[in-house]
């Protein structure tokens, strides 16, 4: 795998420890607390990419920023940046981000994933891939790709992934 | 204003459910899942429909997803397609009315998508993720044989549909596109190519003459197209001798997510849509416009959240005028409903 590497040597971020402020609400058992982008993005930072050790919030391919929640409408937008405007594993990592979400949040929302404006060659065809959810579903019942894909999501080998210091 | 009521929800499918499908004549109904199996559904009595019941579950014949299921004109046969890149057929044994996979077509490089039989049930046609098409001659004792593989789209072909009474087919396409095929002398070749949609065409249907088609896009829209054959009053140019097809109907702000699925009545002309908003629109053609050139669609009546928060897959309205209200969804909560469209 170390030899031919999409990008060989990525930049690495310094993440911040994230710590978010508990309000008084949250602690309230009887108040339901509305889905935010700190908390779809706390799903998916820890994803590993696919061809290096580190998270994806490491390589700042996601970030808090980049996370769009409507909880009235039920909608959310993630966009993400892919580490090189080349990456042929933009697709896997935006497939990794879907099958999180779609393992983990309610039923109710409706997740689009596309690439951030900008930082993709073909972020077209990416992004029309990673919504067709018939593709989508077809991809997961590959087993190669699903274990590939769950790879990427268990990320029991870098529980401390974030306290890494960077390179 | 018409609305739909809900007549039945059907329960059992393991997982989503991709396709509905009625036999042409009696009160059965066909879906296909996630599941890798086909359920067949029918009322409890033929007096009292408000009950139904899974009356057959047809499995073990595919591996994976059944994404399509389409019965023969006659009904005695089942096609069903799946992401396993086969195509099953499926025969009833009167003897003990159970079904049996009697035949596994075999070629497509990947996942199908879509299954049809045409009018008279001599042709079958099938499409892949391998951007193909196919055409099946129909012969006897469970033999088919491919006639043709039509490799013009340049994307995953989603959907294959048989014009009502011609051999004439259309497919829709992720490359944005709808192409009409035709046979010429064993040949078969591409008519025209409709362009017009911005993203993937998830869903064509033929009106009742055939001479107009309806396609649901991601795009968002519904496009209802007319055919102008060769010297039309309208002089429309038709430059190689061969009908052409032109959009006289684009429809936005129906759905505000993927249109997944339309349906064109041929009992009373209704067009039904539904997709990744939860919703399910009834369209009709407003009977003040004139110009059949450029006819106005309306919403006439619609359910949201028809299948609670998930998306829906498919619409398939009744056949014949027996129950030519009826209207079945299916969705990706795995659950079939059956409503019932009531008039004014």
């Amino acid at each position: 795998m170390s030899n031919n590497l999409i990008n060989s040597n990525p930049a690495i971020f310094n993440t911040k420890r994230f710590l978010r402020e508990q309000t008084k609400e949250e602690l309230d058992d009887s108040i339901e607390d509305a889905i935010d982008a700190e908390e779809v993005f706390d799903l998916i930072r820890s994803i590993s990419d696919p061809e290096h050790p580190l998270t994806l919030e490491q390589l700042n391919v996601t970030q808090n920023d980049h996370i769009t929640v409507n909880n009235d409408s039920n909608r959310i937008l993630i966009e993400f940046t892919p580490t090189i405007p080349h990456c042929s594993m933009a697709t896997l990592i935006g497939l990794c981000i879907r099958v999180r979400l779609l393992r983990s949040l309610p039923e109710r929302f409706k997740v689009d994933i596309q690439v951030r404006q900008g930082t993709h060659q073909s972020e077209e065809a990416v992004n029309k891939q990673l919504n067709d959810k018939e593709r989508v579903a077809a991809a997961l019942e590959n087993n190669h790709l699903l274990e590939v894909v769950n790879q990427c999501l268990s990320t029991a080998h870098l529980a401390h992934a974030r306290d890494i210091p960077a390179l | 204003m018409p609305q739909l009521e809900l007549v039945a929800t059907l329960e059992g499918h393991q997982d989503r459910v991709w396709q509905a499908s009625w036999h042409p004549t009696k009160t059965v109904l066909a879906t296909c899942s996630g599941d890798k199996t086909v359920r067949l559904w029918a009322p409890i009595s033929q007096n009292d429909f408000s009950t139904w019941q899974c009356i057959d579950t047809l499995e073990g014949a595919h591996k994976r997803t059944v994404r399509s299921v389409a019965w023969s004109p006659h009904g005695n046969e089942l096609a069903t397609a799946s992401f396993d890149a086969t195509t099953g057929i499926w025969e009833n044994d009167a003897r003990d009315n159970s079904w049996e996979c009697v035949a596994t077509l075999e070629g497509h490089e990947n996942e199908i998508k879509s299954v049809a039989w045409s009018s008279t049930g001599a042709l079958l046609a099938t499409c892949s993720r391998d951007k193909s098409v196919w055409i099946w001659e129909v012969e006897t004792d469970n033999d088919f044989e491919c006639l043709s593989v039509l490799q013009e789209h340049s994307q995953d072909v989603k959907m294959v549909a048989w014009h009502p009474t011609q051999e004439t087919l259309a497919s829709a396409s992720y490359d944005d596109t709808i192409k009409i095929w035709k046979e010429d002398e064993d040949d078969w070749f591409c008519v025209d190519t409709l362009q017009g949609h911005t993203s993937t065409v998830w869903s064509i249907d033929f009106n009742a003459k055939g001479d107009e088609l309806v396609s649901g896009s991601d795009d968002k829209t519904i496009r209802v197209w007319k055919m102008y054959e060769p010297n039309n009053t309208q002089g429309i140019a038709t430059p190689y001798g061969q009908p052409v097809w032109k959009t006289v109907s684009t429809l936005s702000g129906v759905h505000d997510r993927c249109i997944y699925s339309v349906a064109w009545s041929k009992v009373h002309n209704h067009i039904a849509s539904a997709g990744g908003d939860n919703v399910i629109r009834v369209l009709a053609k407003d009977s003040e416009t004139l110009d059949d050139n450029a006819p106005s669609w309306n919403v006439v009546a619609s359910v949201k959240n028809a299948h609670g928060v998930h998306d829906i897959n498919a619409v398939a309205w009744f056949p014949t005028d027996k129950h030519g209200d009826w209207l079945a969804s299916v969705g990706d909560d795995g659950v079939v409903r059956i409503w019932r469209l009531i008039a004014d």
